[in-house]
């Protein structure tokens, strides 16, 4: 499946974005749900992914559909299998297909865009058979592989599905963490230009205090850094990331020369580049039009990022300050839920309640690593103090935490 | 729970391709029923899991396999084991063929609130996986993770049976739960020989699940575990193959790792009166809440397997006190013949004083029986030897924990097995009885 960017970029759809896989991006996936299946009584939610970005994050699900009946009749012949009628009210629908004659054309399929939605195979010359969606109102496609015009229009008409748009809570949630995320990308950029200027200076000892200044605000924003799959490598990729040895920059570039060598030889083009790809970054964050899911799912993708490569030591393995990481990606989740939290509180107390009382143990478990000034004054111990049972305990707290926050883009739509 | 099936991410027609041109007869041939089709048949399916659905899932998923499927024992293997009844599944049900276990502690700060919520929470989760559904929840909500985490979809119920217990732990001040310990329910003292590694012993709360289909086996703890987040922390989780005791005779007696027959005197579980006299927890126990319960032993017992592989079969046998193709008493012909632990051979005791079954025999322990019910199990290579790390994850049942800590004192101090095998990880829980229609593990624990 082609990773899609959690998060719509109108300004910057060059369809090559949408190509580029970052192997390092956690999520891409912008959600919503287009159909119901119904079969034989059994209701059975088919959602396959979003059609549409402007849908948001809502669940289409029946409740949404026009709870009309339509039944819809699809020929199949060597010629096309154009459906009868052409146009129907949004609801349940049921494709009645047969095959007249057609020895090469044996199936039909509902296409929304380029996803099947429903579909009825193998019917060979006399046989016929069915298949009952419950849509809602957009532009549909039947096709039929094989015929002469293989695809045909089909239209569910309709009331505009609700959306998350039609909340006012949400619209602001949404603002806010725009908001929020510009401030922290222009935090970024003016933390990233003085230590780059250090290592551009020759200033070791200095640069390596600015390192974690700077980065601390990339680790709360992650997610939206992500979208751009090739300058989140450039500046966040590791050793291991990088297809050859000249892919490997940015800040990590950086800090393994600092501290492996304890110099700055040879960083000033690996600087420039760093400082230009943050200021570039700063410009696209501007441009992002957040949905609330996607911030909520980012949310988990933060979480899930302190487990996998803060607890294991992996992402600062030169500089061993990962609990200043650790910090930077548990305020970034913490000011997605933050901004979401009004919304939630109304439509699930409990799970509010729990996402709060777990972000307090886990801060709380980190906090028991505070210092100061710290490890090359990152506010924190030299994460390689923390010993292994330590760890389990940070890892445990992360856990629930993450697993509570995974449920909140399905209440909050 | 039926009534909302599991999302379907494949088209709206889930047949595998047959055009259903014509309606299945209502009163189709029994089928064989996947878990998949059970949660989620559309299309062709439809037929059969709308009727089904209609009729209530216990009675689909029992028709999952048909009356000529057998397990390799010979007896017919249902598909699903009830959950309810007055004692729990996983301890009379004939062994499945494979374990997942898992211990658990209650997490720091966690209440007793908490706990109760969890167990009612397991409660459905278990046996909503017994029957071969998913756990409840989850409306195929793309942007929500789904309840269930779905590797058991497609597969059969497979006997799967979940077996809670409580560790003497979850009786202290915590919980409010001092009151209702278990009388016998106490850590297990130092025992002979044994070498325990901290992180694979004890536990306050554990989880068996047994299941002719190891993925099946692992779903079940792996989802409870999940459900579990932010009050239970996994302390250590074992899996087990080649389940190592018959507990029926009915069941050919499988074969531990040391290549011998274990289990042939094993407690018949069908045996009711065997089973009140040595295994249920009975009217005696002032704690009326887990009458009818158990307690549960279990034991990691590595084999230094490379060192038995170079033992002389004569002494291999001598160790075992049987014969170790046929499982023979040394002193008989067949796998039943009961042991002569009088007979001598030129003065020596035929089956040696340091046997093994000598040493465990009830006729040598007042009458002393338990219900094993282990499994063999695999850590893969030792990273310091490159030796085969295994051996046997020992579980038995029985009315007090002191049958075992009689019985392994012996063995400990005495038992010619010794030189092959090593204590490395122990665990005693209460295993409170069967729940009655309606009750959950919560309120049975905490009243």
């Amino acid at each position: 499946m082609t990773p899609q960017p959690p998060f719509r970029v109108p300004a910057f759809r060059h369809p090559l974005q949408e190509l580029t896989v970052n192997p390092r991006a956690t999520h891409r996936r912008a959600l919503a749900c287009a159909a119901t299946v119904i079969t034989a009584g059994l209701l059975l939610t088919a959602c396959g992914g979003g059609k549409d970005d402007s849908k948001g994050s809502a669940p289409a699900g029946a409740k949404n559909a026009g709870d009309k009946s339509s039944t819809v009749s699809i020929g199949i012949s060597d010629k096309d299998c154009a459906p009868t009628p052409a146009t129907v009210p949004a609801g349940t629908i049921t494709f009645d297909v047969s095959n007249k004659g057609s020895a090469k054309v044996t199936e039909a399929e509902l296409l929304d865009g380029g996803k099947i939605l429903g579909e009825k195979e193998n019917l060979t010359p006399g046989l016929s058979g069915d298949f009952t969606l419950n849509l809602d109102a957009g532009k549909y496609q039947i096709y039929c592989p094989g015929a002469k015009t293989e695809k045909t229009d089909f239209t569910v008409t309709g009331a505009a599905e609700k959306t998350w748009k039609d909340d006012p809570a949400l619209v602001t949630a949404t603002q806010q963490y725009a908001t929020w995320v510009t401030g922290e990308v222009k935090e970024l950029v003016a933390g990233t230009d003085a230590f780059t200027a250090a290592v551009k200076a020759g200033r070791t000892d200095e640069a390596k205090t600015l390192y974690g200044k700077a980065r601390i605000h990339y680790e709360r924003i992650e997610p939206t850094a992500e979208i751009w799959g090739d300058i989140d490598g450039r500046i966040d990729g590791r050793i291991d990331d990088a297809a050859t040895a000249a892919d490997f920059t940015g800040f990590h570039r950086i800090e393994q020369s600092l501290w492996e060598k304890n110099s700055t030889a040879g960083l000033g083009v690996l600087a420039d580049q760093l400082s230009a790809d943050v200021h570039d970054l700063y410009t696209k964050v501007q441009t992002v039009e957040y949905q609330p899911a996607a911030i909520a799912n980012g949310a988990t993708d933060l979480v899930n990022e302190i487990q996998s490569s803060k607890i294991t030591g992996e992402e600062e393995r030169y500089s061993h300050i990962d609990l200043l990481d650790f910090d930077g990606n548990l305020a970034g989740a913490n000011e997605a839920v933050t901004v979401l939290l009004p919304v939630l509180k109304v439509k699930d107390p409990t799970l509010a309640a729990t996402v709060a009382q777990r972000y307090q143990a886990t801060a709380d478990a980190l906090k028991a690593y505070a210092a100061t000034p710290g490890y090359e004054n990152s506010g924190y111990v030299d994460y390689r103090k923390v010993t292994d049972a330590q760890r389990r305990v940070l890892a445990q707290a992360v856990d629930a935490y993450a697993e509570s926050v995974s449920k909140i883009a399905g209440k909050i739509a | 729970m039926t009534a909302t099936p599991s999302p379907s991410h494949g088209p709206a027609d889930g047949s595998d391709g047959a055009p259903d041109i014509t309606p299945e007869p209502a009163t189709a041939a029994p089928s064989p029923v996947s878990r998949r089709r059970l949660l989620g048949a559309v299309g062709a399916g439809a037929a059969v899991a709308g009727a089904a659905l209609g009729a209530g899932g216990t009675a689909l998923a029992t028709r999952d396999s048909g009356p000529g499927t057998a397990a390799p024992g010979g007896e017919p293997r249902a598909a699903t084991v009830d959950f309810r009844g007055a004692h729990q599944a996983g301890i009379a049900t004939p062994s499945q063929d494979r374990l997942c276990f898992a211990t658990f502690d209650v997490a720091p700060g966690a209440t007793r609130a908490d706990l109760a919520a969890l167990l009612t929470t397991w409660t459905a989760a278990a046996e909503a996986m017994t029957l071969g559904r998913q756990v409840p929840g989850g409306e195929g909500d793309l942007n929500t993770p789904p309840d269930d985490t779905g590797e058991a979809v497609g597969l059969t119920p497979g006997r799967l049976t979940v077996t809670i217990g409580y560790g003497p732990g979850l009786f202290d001040d915590r919980f409010g739960l001092a009151a209702r310990r278990p009388s016998a329910l106490k850590p297990l003292p130092a025992l002979p020989g044994e070498n325990l590694d901290p992180a694979v012993t004890g536990g306050d709360l554990c989880v068996q699940a047994c299941a002719d289909d190891p993925q099946v086996a692992f779903h079940a703890v792996r989802n409870l575990r999940r459900l579990g987040f932010g009050t239970v922390l996994p302390r250590w989780m074992e899996l087990g193959f080649g389940r190592t005791s018959s507990t029926s005779p009915q069941q050919a007696t499988p074969r531990n790792l040391m290549g011998f027959k274990d289990g042939t005197r094993n407690i018949d579980a069908r045996d009711e009166k065997v089973m009140g006299e040595h295994v249920w927890i009975g009217e005696e126990e002032p704690q009326r809440w887990v009458r009818g319960g158990s307690y549960l032993v279990s034991r990691k017992i590595k084999m230094r397997m490379e060192q038995w592989d170079r033992d002389r079969l004569g002494d291999q046998q001598d160790v075992f006190g049987r014969y170790k193709s046929s499982g023979a008493p040394l002193t008989g012909h067949g796998e039943f013949d009961p042991p002569d632990f009088a007979a001598k051979s030129g003065g020596r005791y035929v089956i040696p004083e340091d046997s093994h079954i000598r040493l465990a025999a009830p006729e040598n322990n007042k009458g002393l029986r338990i219900l094993r019910r282990g499994y063999s199990y695999t850590d893969g290579i030792d990273k310091e030897t490159g030796d085969l790390l295994g051996g046997l994850f020992f579980i038995a049942f029985m009315n007090t924990p002191d049958r075992f800590v009689t019985l392994q004192r012996v063995l400990g101090a005495h038992d010619a097995l010794n030189e092959y095998i090593q204590h490395i990880g122990s665990g005693v829980f209460a295993v409170p009885p069967g729940l009655a229609a309606g009750q959950d593990w919560g309120r049975q624990l905490f009243g």
